[in-house]
């Protein structure tokens, strides 16, 4: 099994896409949204341990008994994790300290998890790197769409930046939880939408195959 | 013919994940004691700016904040939990540090008033687990900066539940009241009481309590 880089990118963030189709992720969906900085620092967090666990692990797969598999995968995974915290805290302290919790609990997030055991353990390092950055980066694309609306209605501002004009009353309910419930609902109903409808066409194209391609009747 | 190697066998499942476990943890103290300075540093200057803007004292950078707290601020010896005292144009003002309970977790701020105790110069918060967004809005500049020259009436602040909409706070201070987070009562309620517990404190130690 060889997927091409290219493949993999457009699948990670598109049609198997780790929240909108896989539905991975969604507890620090709902969590870091209501703020595009934090889902940023979160996120590329998630991308890097994603894609750097994937990598150790694929070039670990061969000496890796299958009775410990699991306890490894978490251990690698805690790792990144783990320094990713250390790093935050001596460079970033502001937004390690903001983040809290939240950082730590990167462990636990189901898509890296997921990419390790679904991807990784099959497949060569670097490939299992490129497939972990894009899945991170597909997880990325999501939280920051639905952060920027969360964001924008919930404090009228974008990045801490004031957009909404002096007299907007802040849609309080975008800055807790249910807000992402159903922001993450409609995001998922317009992408799986537009992808069902690509399919149907695809097939509607294959049963009756259109005239071939050649010159048309010229048209003036 | 070559055995095959048995990655199954007992034997090698322990080396192996003895040996990964321990590579990887060295790894981290690694990674740990190498940033521990920077972290340490962090750490203080968090501390030392939580004083000076709790006592109103404007800096720009850490470098600034450093030599201002330097040469103004001198930590109360032996109080504990940490204290301190400045010595102001107007006379000597003093910080505390108090930790109380939050909602989730515990919440510890710096507090800072001047001698007299008639008014807070304002406070700071230094560590807090409180929901981000809810709760965890009690680090946004518009609810610390109520407190700033806000009247102590009877040994506290009020602060009224669920009253901020628009993120921009009471600024009577005079009244002794200020707004607290709406959808975060529990969370301001708990404030109102640390607020009250630094007050004494900070009565305490102007009285030359530690």
């Amino acid at each position: 099994m060889s997927a091409k880089p290219g493949k993999i990118l457009v699948d990670n963030l598109w049609f198997n896409n780790p929240v909108l189709i896989q539905v991975l992720g969604i507890c620090s969906t709902l969590a870091v949204t209501n703020n595009v900085r934090n889902t940023l620092v979160m996120t590329v967090g998630v991308s890097l341990a994603t894609a750097f666990s994937s990598w150790t692990l694929s070039l670990m797969k061969d000496l890796i008994p299958r009775k410990v598999r699991m306890i490894v995968q978490v251990l690698v995974i805690s790792f990144y994790v783990i320094i990713i915290d250390i790093l935050l805290r001596a460079y970033l302290p502001d937004a390690s300290r903001q983040l809290g919790p939240y950082v730590g609990l990167i462990i636990t997030n189901c898509i890296i998890m997921g990419r390790a055991e679904a991807f990784a353990a099959a497949n060569k390092p670097l490939v299992s790197f490129w497939d972990g950055l894009t899945s991170g980066i597909g997880y990325m694309a999501v939280l920051v769409a639905i952060a920027l609306v969360r964001e924008l209605l919930g404090f009228g501002s974008v990045l801490g930046f004031r957009i909404m004009p002096d007299g907007f009353v802040p849609w309080t309910i975008m800055i807790t939880a249910p807000s992402a419930f159903f922001l993450v609902a409609m995001v998922m109903w317009l992408a799986r939408n537009l992808q069902a409808r690509r399919e149907a066409a695809a097939k509607a194209a294959k049963a009756s195959p259109k005239p071939a391609a050649g010159p048309s009747p010229a048209k003036a | 013919m070559k055995k095959k190697f048995d990655r199954e066998n007992i034997v090698y499942v322990v080396v192996f994940s003895f040996v990964v476990c321990a590579v990887f943890v060295a790894g981290l103290a690694a990674a740990n004691e190498a940033t521990a300075p920077k972290v340490r540093a962090n750490r203080e200057f968090a501390s030392q700016a939580a004083v000076l803007d709790a006592l109103g004292i404007a800096y720009s950078d850490p470098a600034e904040a450093a030599s201002l707290y330097a040469s103004a601020v001198r930590p109360i010896e032996g109080a504990v939990p940490r204290a301190y005292v400045a010595e102001r144009p107007d006379g000597l003002h003093y910080a505390v540090e108090v930790t109380g309970a939050g909602l989730w977790g515990a919440i510890t701020i710096v507090a800072a008033a001047g001698e007299s105790l008639e008014r807070l110069d304002g406070i700071q918060v230094l560590a807090q687990n409180e929901t981000p967004g809810l709760g965890g809005r009690i680090d946004e500049p518009w609810f610390k900066e109520q407190f700033r020259g806000e009247r102590v009436a009877g040994g506290r602040v009020r602060i009224s539940a669920g009253a901020e909409a628009g993120g921009s706070g009471a600024n009577d201070p005079e009244d002794g009241l200020v707004d607290g987070v709406s959808g975060a009562t529990r969370t301001s309620q708990a404030m109102e009481q640390i607020i009250a517990a630094a007050i004494a404190r900070l009565a305490e130690v102007a009285g030359g309590g530690k």
